[in-house]
């Protein structure tokens, strides 16, 4: 029961999202018709930049521009390394916001006079949230090798599932982070905040670095390159969710109501 | 043979951010009792439910429950699943209908009385399939209590269950408490600061001020023990020492002299005697004036 709790605290959030990232499954496997179309019509243009950093945007262009030419590196581009990505990252932090401990008007009180530990309906939060992220992280991603015959391509369900199990693993950091700030902040708003924002510059430091980071182990860059798993990054990746996670429990079993 | 304690407390302190809420609170309240809690706004009655099922802790002192220490882990855990509450919001999950959250609360309690649940969902007018958020103040307390009394726990705790009802709501959910525990076996802890309703339902009470208990015993023994001694002169009244023991507060208006005691009313007449009244009368008093009183009494020693 207290499984049904959490899934109807968070099932509008999880819904929404859900819908949200089929569309954007299911836009990118049309999306590549029209590209498909456009792209056979021109050659690789020879971008040179002047300086260190003008090159390395030509190269990058020219990168991106090879990797639509073939489907798999199109769906990856624009899907896994980006939308699912991006999106992913945004309904972990919202579905980690807001523990079942946060804000009075929603049964709190209710909640806590019940005879069940605070750790057990922490638990549950946490397993009901991680449940729903690895179903928006790994079901929407089935949609484009279901949906790429209908364009007379094929898209591996084997990668499909192993890109979307990366961002999972990945993004359950970002959601344990926002569990964790749930338990010191009485709103939805503040954790959501605040994990977006520690997203949004560990992204930014990735990008400035050109560091391989949490982002590209979220995307499984190295599995559609050379079809290796970074097995290291996400034993780390699990290590932190896990601290955040049992930092959260300790959290909520010393705070006062 | 004395009932078993249900609710002990003793010196039992909590601070919030330097607030003191609980300034050495202590009291028992025995098996089969319906024990009120009576404080003003900010006394420490909230705290107090609040320590008792661990949802905070005590910062010094000694609360339990059924014998088990509140602020166990484990032993706050079955210390709830032998107590039910109602809280003063009646927060309950307002995405759920009236028959989820039956059904939902049914789930923890071992001793859930399947026959009340159907019983109070037709007395009190509950639809099982109306939407919690769209109940009224009245309806929401009606289905809190609901949730309580069925849920076969031995301690009922309600902090302020009538609070911004209306009359009419009020007596109907006080009915249905008194009806309910005349007819099953358990002990009630009743916050409130409304001294009508305590005075309607309980037999015990505790008055609590500053986080402090000032009075708590049986409420016949206090109507028993607690008097109001008028006296009159024939001239200007003489000043007393109100500090005297077993004097609660003392008022001089003009020729009379009219003192509240708790205790040793006869040496308290003894003494009065020697002051030569013109007369003395000894009045009962109500639940009401013990209240009233010792808040003030204590008031004017905090000014001291």
């Amino acid at each position: 029961m207290l499984w049904y709790r959490s899934w109807l605290d968070t099932r509008w959030r999880f819904l929404i999202g859900f819908a949200l990232l089929l569309f954007s499954a299911c836009g990118t496997v049309v999306a590549y018709v029209e590209l498909g179309n456009l792209l056979s019509t021109l050659d690789t243009p020879a971008i040179e930049g002047s300086g260190t950093l003008g090159a390395a945007i030509g190269e990058a262009i020219e990168e991106a521009i090879e990797l639509q030419r073939t489907y798999r590196g199109f769906v990856w581009s624009q899907w896994f390394d980006k939308n699912l990505t991006f999106l992913g990252t945004f309904f972990a932090a919202l579905l980690g916001s807001g523990s079942p401990f946060s804000g009075a008007g929603r049964g709190l009180l209710f909640s806590l006079a019940l005879p069940v530990s605070r750790g057990r309906w922490l638990g549950a939060r946490a397993g009901t949230g991680l449940a729903e992220l690895l179903v928006l992280a790994v079901i929407p991603s089935l949609a484009i090798p279901l949906l790429s015959p209908l364009i007379g391509e094929h898209y591996s369900v084997g990668d499909a599932v192993v890109h979307g199990a990366y961002l999972f693993v990945v993004a359950a950091m970002f959601f344990s982070l926002a569990l964790l700030l749930s338990t010191v902040f009485n709103d939805v708003w503040r954790p959501l905040l605040l994990t977006c924002l520690v997203a949004m510059g560990l992204s930014l430091g990735e990008l400035a670095l050109r560091a391989d980071g949490l982002f590209t182990l979220m995307s499984a860059e190295a599995y559609f390159r050379g079809g290796s798993l970074p097995w290291v990054g996400l034993l780390i990746s699990v290590a932190l969710t896990a601290a955040l996670l049992y930092a959260a429990a300790a959290q909520v079993a010393r705070r006062d109501f | 043979m004395a009932e078993p304690i249900i609710i002990e407390t003793a010196d039992l302190r909590k601070r919030y951010d330097g607030v003191e809420a609980l300034a050495g609170l202590s009291f028992a309240v025995p098996r089969g009792s319906i024990c009120g809690l009576l404080g003003r706004n900010g006394a420490g009655k909230t705290t107090t439910i609040k320590v008792l099922l661990g949802m905070a802790r005590p910062t010094s002192g000694k609360a339990s429950v059924f014998g088990l220490a509140a602020d166990g882990r484990e032993t706050s855990v079955d210390i709830r699943r032998r107590t039910a509450f109602v809280s003063e919001e009646k927060d309950l999950y307002d995405t759920m209908t009236v028959g989820e959250i039956v059904r939902f609360t049914a789930r923890f309690y071992p001793h859930w009385r399947r026959d009340l649940e159907e019983e109070y969902l037709s007395k009190f007018e509950l639809p099982a399939d109306a939407s919690i958020k769209k109940l009224s103040r009245g309806m929401r307390t009606k289905l809190a209590l609901l949730l309580a009394l069925c849920s076969g726990a031995e301690l009922l705790i309600l902090d302020e269950p009538t609070s911004g009802l209306d009359p009419a709501a009020t007596e109907e959910v006080l009915k249905a408490l008194v009806s309910h525990v005349a007819r099953q076996e358990m002990t009630v802890f009743l916050s409130s600061h409304q001294i009508a309703e305590v005075d309607q339902v309980a037999d015990r009470v505790v008055i609590i001020d500053r986080g402090r208990t000032l009075v708590h015993g049986a409420l016949d023994d206090l109507r028993g023990s607690y008097r109001r001694l008028r006296l009159v002169f024939d001239g200007a009244a003489p000043e007393l020492n109100v500090r005297a023991p077993g004097i609660v507060n003392v008022r001089r208006q003009g020729r009379v002299l009219t003192m509240l005691a708790s205790e040793g009313v006869d040496r308290i007449i003894e003494e009065a005697r020697a002051l030569k009244p013109a007369s003395v009368d000894v009045l009962p008093v109500t639940l009401k004036e013990i209240f009233l009183e010792t808040v003030a009494s204590e008031d004017e020693h905090a000014l001291v």
